[in-house]
C-alpha cells in the first residue's frame, strides 16, 4: 500500500514544519503582552528587589559570599520553572479544555512536531530570562558571569527538560482551566519557598532535608553551582541534576499515561453541545 | 466509490453501549448527515472515523485507511478536514496568522485569500481571533476545516449560532465543495440543514441507526401517514363526519392516514353533499423533523390515529 512505502518523518519539510510551529508558538506568547510580561517580569523584578534590599550582605550559610551572588542563580532557576512548569502546566490545561489539542490532534502535524514546539518555546523563553537576569547581575550587581559555563548549561537543559515533563505531567491532573491558575501557583510558590528562594537554606537544616525530597531546590542548587566563587568548587553539582532527571522520569512516565487530547469536561461520547465561551474569556484574562 | 465504510462499529463506555453494530457507506461527493438526540452515539462514531477514538470491535475504512492506525494517521489527515462544535482558536493571533499556519500543516493547501473570500472575512484579515463574533470565529472555524482543501470534510453542527443569513452562505459553501467532489460527513440538530444539504441521512438513537435513507424518504416520509387538516362550522356534531378527525391545539381538525385517497374522497364527497365548507383543507407529508421524533422514541404531539378508523 502507498501508505506503509511513505516515512513517518519527512526530513527538511519535518524540520521547517517545527520551526514554523515553533514561530506561531512564540507569536501567540508575545502577542498576549500581559502574559508575557508577568512570566518574565516577575523574576526580573524579584531579583531586583531582593538584590537592591538585602543583596550586598554577606551570608554565612553560603561561607561567606553576599547574598546577590546566590539570588541571581536563584532567579534564574526561577524563571526557568516559571515558563516549563507553570505556565507550560496552565497553557495546556486551558488548550485541552478550550478544544485546541483535539482539533491539533485532528490535524495532520504530528504530535511529535507540536511537542518539540511546545518544549522548544518554553526553552526559547526561559533562555530570554536566563540571558536577562546574568546581565542585570553582571552590570546591576558586579556578580561575575558563572566561571564554569558548560555546568550551568546542563543545569539548565537537563531542569528545563524535567520541569518541561513535570509541567506537561501536573497538567494532565488537573481537571479544568479555572483550577490550572490557582493549582499550579499553590504548589509552585510552597515550594520555592521551602526550598530556599528567597534565602540560602542551611543544607544541614531539617528543611533542606525536606526539601530534597522535591525537584525545584536541586535545580536551584544545580544553578548555584557554577556561581559559587569558593576555591575549590568545582560548579558541577552531579548529584542535584541526576535527582532532577529521575523526577523528569518519572514526569514523563505520567505525562504519557495520563495524556487527553479531549477536554475533560467533556466526558466520554455523546453529551450535549458545550459552549466554552465563558471558558474562553477566563482563558484570557 | 465508498469514501468510508463502517462494518459493524461497536464502542464501550464501561457498561454502556455507546455504538452498537453500525454500518454505513458514504460514496464520494455525497453529503451524509447524521442525527440523533444527546448520548445516541453520533460523536462517538464521528470520533471514531476521524480516527480520535478507538473502537472495540468492526471494520472501518477512511480514505483507504484504517483510523486507528496510528502509521498512515498522518497520510489521512492530509485529506480530512473537521469543524469541530468547539469554538477553538487561540485568540491572540490574527485571523491570517491563524489560517496560514494552518496551511503549513497541509501538502497542498488552498490559498489563505481564497478561504477568506470563501467565508467572507475579508475584512477581518487582520484583526484578533478575540475581536470577533461569535459568528465571525465559526467562520473562521469553518475556513480552518477546508483550508487543506479536504477530500472528506466533518462537520459537527456547523451553523449553530450563525444568523439566518450567514447559514445560507455556509450552506451554499458546502454544496460548492461537494459539487467538487469533497465528501461531507455532517452532524446537527436542524432538519432544515438536513434537507438543504444532504443527500443521505441516518437516524441513530442508543447507539444504533434506526433509519436510514434520503431526507425526502426518511422512515417512510414518501410514503406512509399523511396530515389532513381541516376546520367545519362551529356547531357541528363531530359523530357526523365521514373521517376521525380529532380538534388539533389550535382548534383545526386534524387526521393521520395512510390511505388519502380514500379519506379525501369520502371527506368531500360528504362535504359536497351536506353543503359543508372545510375551511383551510390541507394535506402534508410528514416532516422531517416528525419522523425524526417518531424514531427517536418521542411521540409528535398530535392526535394518534389508528388508519383502521379512517372510514366509517
Amino acid at each position: 500500500m502507498r501508505a506503509s512505502t511513505e516515512r513517518r518523518f519527512r526530513g527538511t519539510s519535518d524540520v521547517a514544519l517545527v520551526g514554523r510551529q515553533v514561530y506561531y508558538e512564540q507569536l501567540n506568547f508575545w502577542l498576549n503582552p500581559i502574559a508575557a510580561l508577568f512570566t518574565i517580569g516577575f523574576s526580573v523584578v524579584f531579583l531586583i528587589l531582593l538584590a537592591s534590599s538585602t543583596g550586598n550582605s554577606h551570608s554565612s550559610t553560603l561561607g561567606g559570599l553576599r547574598v546577590v551572588q546566590y539570588y541571581v542563580p536563584g532567579f534564574i532557576a526561577y524563571g526557568l520553572m516559571a515558563t516549563c512548569f507553570s505556565m507550560l502546566t496552565t497553557s495546556l490545561v486551558v488548550r485541552r479544555e478550550m478544544g485546541l489539542l483535539k482539533r491539533l490532534r485532528l490535524s495532520p502535524l504530528p504530535t511529535s512536531a507540536l511537542l518539540t514546539a511546545v518544549t522548544a518555546n518554553a526553552v526559547i523563553i526561559s533562555a530570554v530570562q536566563v540571558l536577562l537576569l546574568l546581565l542585570i547581575g553582571r552590570y546591576g550587581y558586579h556578580v561575575a558571569f558563572p566561571h564554569n559555563t558548560g555546568a550551568l548549561v546542563v543545569a539548565l537543559v537537563v531542569g528545563a527538560a524535567s520541569f518541561t515533563a513535570l509541567g506537561i505531567a501536573t497538567s494532565t491532573l488537573i481537571p479544568n482551566q479555572e483550577a490550572a491558575g490557582p493549582v499550579v501557583s499553590i504548589i509552585f510558590f510552597v515550594l520555592l519557598f521551602l526550598s530556599g528562594l528567597w534565602y540560602p537554606i542551611d543544607p544541614h537544616s531539617g528543611l533542606a532535608k525536606f526539601a530534597a525530597w522535591f525537584p525545584i531546590r536541586h535545580l536551584i542548587e544545580a544553578v548555584y553551582a557554577p556561581f559559587d566563587t569558593r576555591p575549590g568548587v568545582s560548579g558541577w553539582a552531579w548529584h542535584d541534576i541526576l535527582v532532577m532527571a529521575i523526577w523528569g522520569a518519572l514526569a514523563s512516565v505520567v505525562a504519557v499515561r495520563n495524556w487527553s487530547w479531549a477536554p475533560h469536561r467533556s466526558g466520554g461520547g455523546g453529551g450535549g453541545r458545550r459552549w466554552r465561551l465563558s471558558g474562553r474569556a477566563t482563558s484570557r484574562s | 466509490m465508498a469514501v468510508v465504510s463502517v462494518e459493524g462499529l461497536s464502542k464501550r463506555y464501561g457498561d454502556l453501549n455507546a455504538v452498537e453494530g453500525v454500518s454505513l457507506e458514504v460514496d464520494e461527493g455525497e453529503v451524509f448527515a447524521l442525527l440523533g438526540p444527546n448520548g445516541a452515539g453520533k460523536t462517538t462514531t464521528v470520533e471514531i472515523l476521524e480516527g480520535f477514538r478507538a473502537r472495540d470491535r468492526g471494520r472501518v475504512q477512511v480514505l483507504g485507511h484504517d483510523p486507528a492506525d496510528r502509521k498512515t494517521a498522518r497520510q489521512m489527515r492530509e485529506r480530512m478536514g473537521v469543524v469541530l462544535q468547539e469554538l477553538a482558536v487561540e485568540p491572540f493571533l490574527t485571523v491570517r496568522q491563524v489560517l496560514k499556519r494552518n496551511a503549513g500543516y497541509f501538502p497542498h493547501p488552498r490559498p489563505v485569500d481564497e478561504i477568506l473570500h470563501l467565508v467572507g472575512l475579508e475584512a477581518k484579515v487582520d484583526q484578533r481571533v478575540k475581536t470577533l463574533s461569535g459568528g465571525q470565529q465559526r467562520r473562521l472555524d469553518l475556513g480552518l476545516g477546508i483550508i487543506g482543501d479536504p477530500e472528506l470534510l466533518f462537520l459537527d453542527e456547523p451553523t449553530t449560532g450563525f444568523d439566518p443569513s450567514a447559514r445560507r452562505g455556509a450552506w451554499d459553501l458546502v454544496r460548492a465543495l461537494t459539487t467538487g467532489g469533497t465528501t461531507v460527513i455532517l452532524t446537527t440538530h436542524y432538519m432544515d440543514e438536513v434537507e438543504a444539504l444532504s443527500d443521505r441521512v441516518a437516524v441513530m438513537n442508543a447507539g444504533r441507526i434506526v433509519a436510514e435513507g434520503t431526507p425526502q424518504s426518511l422512515g417512510g416520509r414518501d410514503r406512509g401517514e399523511v396530515r389532513i387538516r381541516f376546520r367545519v362550522p362551529a356547531g357541528l356534531d363531530l359523530g357526523e363526519l365521514p373521517v376521525a378527525a380529532q380538534p388539533g391545539r389550535d382548534g383545526m381538525l386534524e387526521l393521520r392516514t395512510d390511505r388519502e385517497v380514500e379519506a379525501l374522497a369520502a371527506l368531500t364527497t360528504w362535504a359536497l353533499r351536506e353543503g359543508v365548507m372545510l375551511t383551510g383543507l390541507t394535506v402534508e407529508r410528514l416532516t422531517l423533523e416528525d419522523v425524526y421524533l417518531r424514531l427517536t422514541g418521542h411521540q409528535a404531539d398530535s392526535p394518534a390515529t389508528d388508519p383502521a378508523e379512517v372510514s366509517r
